[in-house]
C-alpha cells in the first residue's frame, strides 16, 4: 500500500516537472491527385442548430476525399444537395437530421440520429457514407479506422485513428520497436510484432479492453502476423528451425503448423479468401511472391516483373494483390490482378512500402518513408495524410464494430 | 468524475513511463510488481518483464512524441530528445570495433570485416562465460519484414564466421531488428551504408 502511494506521488511529481511531452497529433489529409472538377457535384448547406461540431464541414471533407464526389458551396446549382440540422434534444443530447435531395428536389435520403455530444463526428461520418453509397453504389470509408506505428528512436507507438486521420489514440506504447500490425477480421483485435524484452514476439491485443496475449515467442524471428479470413488462425514467420518459414497457428489450440520448407527466406504470409496463402520468398534468387494451398505443399510463383516483389496484401474480394515492387532502385506499390494477371505500378514515391486495402477494396493505404498516403486502386485519386509526427506500417481496419 | 480521475491517472502513468524511457532504461527491470498492480487497476495493462503499456481504446491517450527521420535527432519538435544519445535510431552505441558492415542486399562477410570478427571471436573463446548477442540490421529500403529476414541472415553470417573461429554456438544469440533501429537517420547512401550492419553486443 505504501508502495502504491509512493508511486502515485512519483506520478504527480513527474507531472509537475513536465516530463510528459504533449504533442497534439492532428492528421490532416490533402488530396494530391484527382482531376479538378471531377466527381458528382453536390451542394452542402451548413447544418443549423448550433451543435459544437461542423457537421456539414465534416461531410464535405469526407466526400471530397473520395475523389468521386465534388462538394460545392450551398446555393450552387447542382443535381444533388444536402441540408440538415443538429439540435440539442432527444434522449441522448443531440438530434441530427439530414436530407439528401436529387434532381428537382426529389428526396433520396431523409434520416435522423439521436446521439450524445461525443458522437457528433462519428454520425457525420455515417451520413457521409450513406450519401456516398447512395450516389456511387459503393460502400463508404468515412466511418472506418486505420492503425499505424509511430515513433522510433526510444519510444514506439501503436496508434488507431479515424479514416480522416482525426482522433488518434495510442493503444500501445513501448520502449522497443513495434511493427506489422494486422486487424482481426471483426476489427476488434490487432496482432503485431513487439520487441519488448529485446526479442521479437507476436502479440494479439484486444483494441477495446487493451488486454494482450503473447501468441508466439519462439527463438529467432517471430514476424509478419496475418489473420485467416474467419479470424480463427494466424499465419506468421518463425526462424526457429534455422531460416524463416511460414507457420499457421490455430488460436484455439495454440499449435503452430509449418507450411513451407526451403533454405531461402519465406515470410510475409497473407491469406486469400479460399484459405490459400501468398507470401514473399527469395527461393528463386530474388524476393518474389508465391502461393501455397491451405495446408502448404508446392509453391506457385505469382510475380515475374522485376527483381523485387514483396509484402503482399490481398483485396477483400481476393481478386487483387498489392505489393512492394522495386524498379530502377526505387520502391513503389504495385498491384497484380489475379483474374487477368495484369501487373500495374500504382505509385512513384521511391520508398513506398506496407500497402493495405481499404475494406471496400477501392483504396490502398501505404507508407512513404515515414508518411502515410492512400491511392485508389485505379490510381486516379491520391491522398497524403499530413502527420505532425511520423507514421508507417498503416493498416486499414475492416468494416465491423 | 470517476472517468476523469481514471484518465488523469492514465496520463500520469504515461508520464512515469516517459520518465523511465528518458533515463535510457528500457529493459523494464525497474517495473516492480507494485507499480504494475497500480497501473493495471487503472486500466493500463502491463505484463511482467515488459516495457510496453497498452490502453483500452476508450482511455487511450492521443499524444505521442514526434520522431524526425530526416534530420538526425530523435525527439524532434516535441522536445523528446534524449541526452547522451547521439544516434537517431536508438541504436545501442556499440563501439566501432564491434560493428560489421555489409554491402547493399548482401549478407556476405567482406574481407575488411574479418579482423573485427576474429578480434571479438578471440574474446569469446578466451572467456567462454561471455554470451554475445549478434544484432542484425538493414537500411530502410524495401519491405520491413523482409528486412527482418535479411538482418537475421547477416547476423547468422557473422555467427557462422565466429563458430568457424572456434566460438561455441552456446555463446551466441542472434536477433534481427531489420530497419527498425537505424544507427543513423537520413536517406543518403552514406547513411544507408552505416545502417547495414551487425552489432556484436556483449
Amino acid at each position: 500500500m505504501r508502495s502504491t502511494a509512493f508511486k502515485l506521488l512519483g506520478l504527480i511529481v513527474l507531472l509537475l516537472v513536465g516530463r510528459f511531452t504533449v504533442a497534439q497529433q492532428p492528421l490532416t489529409i490533402d488530396i494530391t491527385k484527382g482531376i479538378q472538377g471531377s466527381g458528382i457535384p453536390i451542394a452542402i448547406a451548413p447544418f443549423g442548430g448550433g451543435a459544437p461540431e461542423d457537421i456539414a464541414g465534416i461531410i464535405a471533407a469526407d466526400l471530397q476525399r473520395t475523389g468521386k464526389i465534388a462538394p460545392q458551396p450551398p446555393g450552387t446549382r447542382t443535381d444533388y444537395s444536402v441540408t440538415g440540422q443538429a439540435q440539442s434534444g432527444g434522449a441522448r443530447g443531440y438530434v441530427v437530421q439530414f436530407q439528401l435531395a436529387g434532381v428537382q428536389g426529389a428526396p433520396l435520403l431523409n434520416l435522423s440520429f439521436d446521439v450524445p455530444p461525443n458522437q457528433l463526428r462519428p454520425v457525420a461520418h455515417r451520413i457521409s457514407d450513406l450519401i456516398y453509397e447512395k450516389l456511387t453504389g459503393e460502400k463508404g470509408l468515412a466511418g472506418t479506422r486505420i492503425a499505424y506505428i509511430a515513433g522510433g528512436g526510444g519510444s514506439w507507438y501503436l496508434v488507431v485513428a479515424d479514416a480522416d486521420g482525426q482522433n488518434p489514440r495510442v493503444i500501445l506504447r513501448s520502449g522497443q520497436p513495434l511493427m506489422s500490425p494486422a486487424w482481426s477480421p471483426d476489427g476488434g483485435k490487432l496482432a503485431y510484432v513487439s520487441f519488448e524484452g529485446r526479442r521479437p514476439q507476436i502479440i494479439v491485443q484486444d483494441v477495446y479492453s487493451g488486454a494482450r496475449r503473447v501468441v508466439s515467442a519462439a527463438p529467432g524471428i517471430n514476424g509478419a502476423p496475418s489473420w485467416s479470413p474467419n479470424g480463427q488462425r494466424l499465419a506468421f514467420t518463425l526462424s526457429k528451425d534455422g531460416n524463416p518459414e511460414i507457420y499457421a497457428l490455430d488460436l484455439a489450440t495454440q499449435n503452430p503448423v509449418r507450411l513451407t520448407s526451403s533454405s531461402a527466406i519465406d515470410t510475409e504470409p497473407v491469406w486469400l479468401p479460399d484459405g490459400s496463402i501468398v507470401f514473399t520468398s527469395d527461393r528463386g534468387g530474388s524476393p518474389q511472391l508465391y502461393q501455397i494451398g491451405p495446408g502448404g505443399g508446392a509453391a506457385q510463383r505469382l510475380t515475374f516483373e522485376g527483381d523485387y516483389n514483396a509484402r503482399p496484401t490481398v483485396s477483400p474480394d481476393g481478386r487483387y494483390i498489392a505489393m512492394v515492387h522495386r524498379r530502377g532502385g526505387r520502391f513503389h506499390i504495385a498491384v497484380l490482378d489475379l483474374q487477368t494477371r495484369q501487373f500495374r505500378v500504382l505509385t512513384s514515391g521511391g520508398l513506398d512500402e506496407s500497402p493495405s486495402f481499404a475494406p471496400n477494396g477501392k483504396m490502398i493505404i501505404y507508407s512513404n518513408g515515414q508518411r502515410l498516403t492512400a491511392v485508389s486502386l485505379d490510381g486516379s485519386v491520391k491522398q497524403d495524410f499530413t502527420l505532425r509526427g511520423n507514421g508507417r506500417d498503416p493498416v486499414w481496419a475492416p468494416y465491423g464494430r | 468524475m470517476q472517468h476523469i480521475t481514471r484518465n488523469l491517472i492514465a496520463v500520469a502513468a504515461l508520464a512515469l513511463l516517459a520518465g523511465c524511457a528518458s533515463t535510457g532504461d528500457t529493459t523494464g527491470q525497474d517495473q516492480t510488481g507494485a507499480q504494475q498492480d497500480a497501473t493495471t487497476e487503472q486500466g493500463i495493462t502491463a505484463q511482467p518483464g515488459q516495457d510496453a503499456y497498452s490502453y483500452p481504446y476508450g482511455q487511450a491517450p492521443s499524444q505521442y512524441d514526434t520522431y524526425d527521420t530526416t534530420g538526425g535527432t530523435a525527439g524532434g519538435q516535441a522536445g523528446g530528445g534524449r541526452p547522451g544519445q547521439a544516434v537517431a535510431g536508438g541504436g545501442s552505441a556499440v563501439s566501432a570495433d564491434r560493428i560489421v558492415y555489409f554491402s547493399f542486399d548482401s549478407a556476405e562477410i567482406l574481407p575488411e570485416s574479418q579482423a573485427i570478427i576474429s578480434k571479438n571471436a578471440r574474446v569469446l573463446t578466451g572467456n567462454t562465460r561471455i554470451i554475445t548477442q549478434l544484432e542484425g540490421h538493414t537500411d530502410e529500403r524495401g519491405s520491413r519484414e523482409y528486412n527482418i529476414a535479411l538482418g537475421e541472415r547477416r547476423a547468422n553470417a557473422v555467427r557462422q564466421a565466429m563458430i568457424a573461429m572456434g566460438v561455441s554456438p552456446q555463446q551466441i544469440r542472434v536477433v534481427s531488428y531489420g530497419e527498425e533501429r537505424p544507427a543513423t537517420a537520413g536517406q543518403s547512401e552514406q547513411s544507408y551504408a552505416l545502417n547495414r550492419r551487425v552489432e556484436i553486443v556483449y
